[in-house]
C-alpha cells in the first residue's frame, strides 16, 4: 500500500520561490518541471462526481493535457488519461478506465466546466543520497487563491513522507488542508459552493408553520429549480435539464391541486393553467429524449441479425427531437412564458399577509399534510381495489396519477415526519409506482413506435427496419403484459395491513 | 496480467537490461509494471537506484511471513515499481527446498499482486535450479535473450528440451537475439540462418551497444536518458513484437 498524499496550504504572504528557498536549506531536491497550466474542474450540473467523492480535473499545459480523477477524501489520483479536450458526454471518450468510471456515474449527464484556474505547477523530486527520488512534491501556484502543496508519497518510502511532512508543519509552519480545498476556494470566489444543486427536494418545514407560509416555501424552491434548469434546457446541454425542469413543473402543479386552499383560488386557477401549458409544451421534447435514451436498450432486445437494421429509427428520433427542441426553445424564450414566470416569482416574493386569505392558509402545515396524505392514500386504496384483470388500461393510468400525487405530497412534507418511517412508506409506494409506470411507458412506446413506422414509410426506409421495429413492438407488448401481471401482486403488497396501519398511524392528526 | 521471466541458463546475455528497459517502455504505455529482481547481484535494483535489501531476507520472503506488497519500492518512473534484490537471494534454492511444493511457491507469493499490476517482469539469475523451476511455474512467458553464438544456441535447445520434457505447456518460450554485433560475421550468419530455422525467435535483435552499457553509469533505463537512439528503438520494437506475440497467443 502506498500512503495517501498529504496536502498543505502556503500562507498568502509566501510565494513559491520563498518556499523553495526555505525547503532547499533542509532537503536535497531537484525541480523536475515548472510549467504554466490551466486547471479546469469538471462535474455534472447535479454534482454526480463530487457526490461520489470524486474530483475531475482537466490540466492543460504546453507539453500535455490530461484528465484526472481524484478521490476527494484521500487525494489519490486513481485515473489519469491524456486528452486534448473534454467531450460533453463520457461515451464520447475512448474506451478505457476514464470512460468506464465516468459513464457509470454520469450516465446521460453532460460534463460541464465548474471552475477554471490558470496557475504555475512546480514538480519537485525529493532525493536520497543515491539521487533516487523518494518523494514527489507538487506545488500549485495560483494568482488569487492560496498556493497548494501536495506531498505525493512513493511506494516503499513512507519515512521520506513523514520527514518532509513534519518539516512543513513544524519548521515551515504550514497548515494542512484537504484535497478539494482549491475547488472549494474557487467556488467561494464565484459565490457558489459544491453540491449547490440536486434534483431531490430538500425542504425543511416546521410542523407548526402556517400552511400558507409553508406552501410558499415549497413553491419558491420549485421555482428555483425551474429557473436553474431553464437556460440549459433551452441550450439542450443534456436531457436531464429538461427532465428536472419538467419535474419541478409537475410538482408545482401537484402542489397547486393538492395543497388545497392555501393560496387564493384565482391565483391557483391562473397558475394551474400556466403550469399545465408548460407541462404540455415540454412534453414532445422529453418524449423524444426518452426514446433516444432507451435506444440502446431497444437495440439490445432485438436478435443480433436485426440490430443494425434499426439504425434509421435513431436518425428519425433524433430529427424529431431536434425539431421539438427548437419549438420548445422558442416557447421558453417567448414573452408570454417570461412574463408569467416573472409574475409567479413576484407573487411568491410578495409579503405573506396578502396571500393568507384562503381557507386553509392559517391551519398548521402538519394538520394539512396529515389530511391530504390520508385522503389521497385512501383514494389509492379505493381505485386500486376495483382493478381486476378485465379492467381497462385507463383505470391503471388513473391510479398511476393518484400515486404520483401522493408521492409528491409525501416528498413535500417529508421533513414533518420521522425520517425512517417516511422512507419505508415512500419505498412501498415507489414499488407500486414502478409497476404502474412500466405498464404506462410500454403501452405508450408500443403505440408510438407503430406511429413512427407509419411516418417513416414515406422516407424510403429499408423494409428490414420495419421488421426490426415490429420485433421491438412485440417486445414492448410482452413487457407491458408482464407489468400488468405484476400489478395485482404489487398492489397486494402496498395495501397489506401493516402498511395501512403505518399510514393511518403516521398521518393521523393528533392536534 | 502477464508474468514475464527474463531468463537464460547462461549469464551476461542481457537479461537485466531486457527486464529494465522493457519494464520502462511498458510503464510508459500505461501498463502498471513490477520488476522483481531475483538475482542476488541486484543489477536491476542498482539501475533503479534502489538499495538491494529486503527486510527479513529470502527466508521470510519465501515463507510468506512478509507481505510482498510491503517490500515493493516505487522507481523514479510512473507505473513502474521494483521488488529489490537481496544478497540472501543466493540461497533461494536452499530456502525453497525446505518448503512443501517448492516449485509452486513463487506463483503463490505473486498471486496477490496480480490484481495490482498489468505486468510483472522477473529478472532471473542464470541457472537451472529449483528457483528456475519455480519461476517457470509462475510465468506465462519465458523471454530468453540469446547471443548469436553457437554456444548460446545450444543453451536454447537445452531450454526447449527442458520445457518439453517437463510438460510446461502454459509457458510460452520467446527467444530473441541480444548483444548482436552485426560487424561480426558469425553473428550475422547465425542470426540469418537461425531466424529461418526457428521462426519463434523474435525478429528484433538488440544490438551490442555502448548506449546500453551506459545504463550502469546513468543508473536509469535506456529510454530515460536516450530518447531516440538505435538501441532505444530496438527495445521499443522488441516490446511491440512481444506484445503482439502475447496477444496472438491469447487468441
Amino acid at each position: 500500500m502506498t500512503a495517501i498524499p498529504l496536502h498543505f496550504e502556503l500562507p498568502d504572504s509566501q510565494t513559491a520561490i520563498k518556499f523553495l528557498k526555505k525547503l532547499h536549506k533542509t532537503i536535497d531536491f531537484e525541480i523536475a518541471s515548472q510549467q504554466y497550466t490551466i486547471k479546469t474542474f469538471y462535474d455534472s450540473f447535479d454534482w454526480r462526481l463530487y457526490n461520489a467523492d470524486i474530483l475531475c480535473e482537466f490540466n492543460q499545459s504546453k507539453s500535455a493535457s490530461y484528465i484526472s480523477l481524484i478521490d476527494r477524501n484521500s487525494g489519490v489520483t486513481f485515473v489519469l488519461e491524456e486528452q486534448q479536450d473534454v467531450p460533453r458526454f463520457s461515451d464520447q471518450l475512448q474506451n478505457g478506465r476514464l470512460k468506464t468510471q465516468l459513464s457509470a456515474l454520469l450516465e446521460m449527464r453532460a460534463l460541464l466546466p465548474v471552475s477554471q484556474l490558470p496557475h504555475q505547477v512546480h514538480h519537485i523530486n525529493v532525493l536520497n543520497k543515491d539521487k533516487k527520488t523518494v518523494l514527489r512534491i507538487r506545488l500549485d501556484e495560483y494568482e488569487s487563491l492560496a498556493n497548494h502543496i501536495t506531498l505525493q508519497p512513493l511506494k516503499g518510502y513512507d519515512k521520506a513522507l513523514a520527514r518532509v511532512s513534519l518539516l512543513l508543519q513544524n519548521s515551515l509552519q504550514l497548515k494542512t488542508t484537504t484535497p478539494s480545498a482549491t475547488l472549494d476556494h474557487a467556488l467561494k470566489y464565484q459565490g457558489r459552493k459544491a453540491q449547490d444543486y440536486g434534483s431531490k427536494l430538500a425542504l425543511k418545514l416546521d410542523p407548526k408553520m402556517r400552511a400558507g407560509q409553508a406552501s410558499i416555501i415549497i413553491y419558491r424552491q420549485l421555482l428555483r429549480t425551474i429557473q436553474m434548469n431553464e437556460c440549459n434546457t433551452i441550450a439542450d446541454i443534456d436531457s436531464e435539464f429538461l427532465h428536472d425542469f419538467r419535474i419541478a413543473i409537475r410538482r408545482t402543479r401537484a402542489g397547486l391541486s393538492q395543497i388545497k386552499h392555501t393560496l387564493p383560488s384565482p391565483i391557483v386557477a391562473k397558475y394551474a393553467v400556466f403550469f399545465a401549458w408548460l407541462g404540455q409544451i415540454t412534453g414532445p421534447t422529453r418524449d423524444m429524449d426518452v426514446y433516444l435514451l432507451s435506444y440502446e436498450q431497444y437495440k439490445a432486445t432485438l436478435p443480433i441479425s436485426l440490430r443494425a437494421d434499426i439504425t434509421p429509427l435513431y436518425a428519425f428520433l433524433k430529427d424529431k427531437q431536434v425539431e421539438a427542441q427548437k419549438e420548445l426553445a422558442a416557447k421558453l424564450n417567448s414573452p408570454n412564458y417570461r412574463t408569467q414566470l416573472a409574475n409567479w416569482e413576484q407573487y411568491l416574493k410578495a409579503p405573506l399577509a396578502k396571500k393568507d386569505r384562503a381557507k386553509n392558509a392559517h391551519i398548521s402545515i402538519k394538520e394539512l399534510a396529515d389530511q391530504r396524505i390520508r385522503k389521497v392514500y385512501k383514494r389509492i386504496l379505493v381505485e386500486g381495489e376495483v382493478i381486476n384483470d378485465s379492467s381497462p388500461a385507463e383505470a391503471l393510468h388513473d391510479l398511476r396519477k393518484t400515486c404520483k400525487k401522493l408521492r409528491y405530497l409525501m416528498e413535500f412534507f417529508q421533513s414533518l415526519y420521522p425520517k425512517d418511517k417516511m422512507k419505508f412508506l415512500i419505498k412501498s409506494l415507489k414499488d407500486l409506482q414502478a409497476v404502474l409506470g412500466d405498464f404506462q411507458d410500454y403501452e405508450v412506446q408500443e403505440i408510438n413506435i407503430k406511429h413512427f413506422s407509419e411516418e417513416m414509410m414515406a422516407n424510403n426506409i429499408p423494409s428490414n427496419t420495419f421488421l426490426a421495429m415490429g420485433v421491438l413492438v412485440q417486445h414492448l407488448d410482452a413487457m407491458k403484459c408482464a407489468a400488468r401481471d405484476q400489478f395485482a401482486k404489487q398492489f397486494t403488497l402496498f395495501e397489506q395491513p401493516e402498511n395501512q396501519r403505518a399510514f393511518k398511524h403516521l398521518f393521523a392528526h393528533k392536534g | 496480467m502477464k508474468i514475464i521471466a527474463s531468463y537464460n541458463i547462461k549469464g551476461g546475455v542481457g537479461k537485466t537490461s531486457t527486464s529494465v528497459n522493457l519494464a520502462y517502455i511498458a510503464a510508459q504505455q500505461d501498463y502498471k509494471t513490477l520488476v522483481w529482481d531475483l538475482d542476488p547481484q541486484g543489477a536491476s535494483s542498482y539501475y533503479f537506484r534502489v538499495k538491494p535489501k529486503v527486510k527479513g531476507g529470502s527466508k521470510q520472503l519465501i515463507a510468506g511471513d512478509r507481505n510482498l506488497d510491503g517490500l515493493i519500492k516505487a522507481t523514479d518512473f510512473n507505473n513502474l515499481d521494483l521488488l529489490p534484490a537481496d544478497f540472501s537471494f543466493r540461497n533461494l534454492d536452499l530456502v525453497l527446498d525446505e518448503r512443501k511444493k517448492p516449485t509452486q511457491r513463487l506463483k503463490k507469493l505473486l498471486s496477490p499482486l496480480t490484481e495490482e499490476y498489468d505486468l510483472i517482469i522477473l529478472d532471473c539469475p542464470p541457472n537451472i535450479s529449483l528457483l528456475s523451476e519455480s519461476i517457470f511455474a509462475a510465468s506465462d512467458i519465458l523471454l530468453s535473450p540469446i547471443i548469436p553464438t553457437t554456444l548460446s544456441l545450444r543453451t536454447l535447445e537445452q531450454l526447449k528440451k527442458y520445457i518439453k520434457d517437463n510438460k510446461l505447456k502454459h509457458l510460452q518460450l520467446v527467444p530473441f537475439f541480444s548483444m548482436a554485433d552485426r560487424r561480426k560475421k558469425m553473428h550475422r550468419e547465425i542470426i540469418d540462418t537461425l531466424s529461418e530455422k526457428h521462426p519463434d525467435i523474435l525478429q528484433t535483435a538488440i544490438p551490442y551497444a555502448s548506449d546500453i552499457e551506459r545504463m550502469g553509469l546513468e543508473r536509469k533505463p535506456l529510454g530515460a536518458y536516450l530518447k531516440k537512439g538505435r538501441s532505444t528503438v530496438a527495445y521499443q520494437l522488441l516490446w511491440q513484437e512481444l506484445l503482439a506475440r502475447m496477444n496472438n497467443h491469447e487468441t
